[in-house]
């Protein structure tokens, strides 16, 4: 494992450990997605870097723009629910629960 | 919703999984999967309820997670072997993580937990969009992968998926949450078998979807999302009582239903890789799932509630429902199980 893979997946995995036993504030959880795509974006940018491979140069930017789009339905959602359940703590998302 | 929205939602969301189907890139292939995701989420919060609302963003948490993590382990696997090739995924971290993502996108077991309260929050149309078609592109990628895949992983995860399937839909009086665990049995039922024979894992796939369309399309005829509005089903359309009984049967798997057909190919497949305990364990657990069936056939035929008939009967509209596609998929859900030597030869 080269300190570049080990970079990026810590990265990655810091934000999905956040993501996942962090659980107060959507924002916080939107805010983890986020920087999970973007360790993905560097871990992209950097393979085609390393590997000179130039045709997969147009990738990490379509990661960003697929990354870009989720996360504004992510603030679309944050928007709603702050309209419907009046906070965005997840701990109030508790009206589906069996 | 503004019909041009509506087509445009509907042809991405038909674009997403083609995408997935036709890619043999990883990249691709999440792209699909995000497009797929993202096209959903307008047709779920477009009733602007406070469940709809929550069962959208618990979607959207859940997908958004596994769909990073199917691109960080395909990375994973692009660093460490250099290629992007769906089916040369071979790094063992990246296919255990991989398994893991896909199972959390489809809602099997250990990481089932969002999918009876994301379909408790939609309308049926919605929920039945999420409990088939949705299901299509993990299931084109986990079946091109399978050969690389762990098999304890997936036979832990087919028995685990199977038990809770029929241990939670026990004590729920939710349709839709009968059903979300319905599809959590069935998927375990497809996943048990995908090491030994992935044809029959499409064969289930295949029946489970038309049952389930079936079991959705009657529940939105009569519009009943409780148990107690299925015991005045009756009296709304008596022929649609009777045969909804019988596909709820068909999805129990009873014998000269289509419902048995995957689960009798599936037992011999497992009986002839001499794994007599996996069967047992999955013939037994079916057995709890019939019985929630069982208690929804209860309520829909053979109960009459205590009070004068005609006060018994519920308000309705005039259903502008299309039956077509209620009755295609209700005969076909009863009625395929003498097809399947067709049906198997046409998969393999």
């Amino acid at each position: 494992m080269t300190p570049v893979h080990f970079s990026f997946s810590s990265a990655f995995i810091l934000g999905l450990m956040g993501l996942a036993f962090h659980r107060t504030h959507l924002l916080s959880a939107l805010l983890c997605l986020e920087g999970m795509m973007l360790s993905l974006f560097i871990a992209l940018s950097l393979w085609s870097l390393q590997l000179e491979a130039t045709g997969y140069s147009a990738a990490p930017m379509l990661l960003l723009a697929f990354s870009a789009c989720e996360a504004s339905a992510g603030l679309a959602l944050l928007v709603a629910t702050a309209r419907t359940h009046g906070t965005d703590r997840l701990q109030n998302l508790n009206l589906l629960q069996c | 919703m503004n019909p041009y929205v509506l087509a445009i939602l509907i042809a991405s969301l038909g674009m997403g999984t083609t995408i997935t189907f036709a890619s043999s890139h990883w990249l691709l292939a999440w792209m699909g999967l995000e497009i797929n995701t993202l096209a959903i989420i307008p047709l779920m919060s477009k009733q602007h309820h406070p469940r709809a609302v929550e069962a959208t963003t618990k979607y959207f948490l859940t997908q958004a997670t596994a769909a990073a993590m199917i691109l960080f382990a395909s990375t994973t696997n692009a660093w460490v072997t250099g290629t992007w090739n769906i089916a040369q995924l071979s790094d063992p971290t990246a296919v255990a993580l991989i398994s893991i993502a896909l199972a959390l996108k489809m809602g099997l077991a250990p990481a089932h937990f969002w999918l009876p309260e994301v379909l408790q929050g939609l309308d049926l149309t919605t929920g039945l969009i999420l409990s088939t078609w949705q299901k299509l592109a993990p299931f084109a990628l986990i079946i091109q992968i399978s050969p690389n895949m762990h098999p304890a992983i997936l036979t832990a995860l087919g028995l685990c998926s199977t038990l809770v399937g029929g241990w939670g839909g026990l004590n729920q009086t939710q349709l839709r949450k009968i059903l979300a665990y319905s599809s959590i049995a069935h998927l375990g039922w497809m996943i048990i078998v995908l090491q030994f024979a992935p044809q029959l894992t499409l064969l289930t796939l295949a029946t489970y979807i038309v049952m389930t369309s079936a079991a959705f399309l009657t529940l939105k005829a009569s519009s009943s999302t409780k148990i107690n509005t299925l015991a005045t089903a009756w009296t709304k359309a008596p022929s649609l009582a009777a045969l909804a009984t019988l596909s709820l049967l068909s999805l129990g798997g009873l014998p000269p239903l289509t419902g048995f057909m995957p689960k009798w190919l599936i037992l011999q497949e497992l009986t002839k890789q001499s794994l007599p305990l996996t069967a047992t364990i999955m013939a037994l657990s079916a057995l709890l799932s019939l019985y929630f069936y069982l208690r929804l056939c209860y309520a829909m035929a053979l109960t009459i509630a205590p009070n004068v008939n005609n006060s018994s009967a519920p308000w309705q509209l005039l259903s502008t429902q299309s039956t077509l596609p209620l009755a295609l998929t209700t005969v076909a859900a009863l009625a395929l199980l003498p097809a399947t030597p067709a049906v198997l030869a046409m998969l393999t």
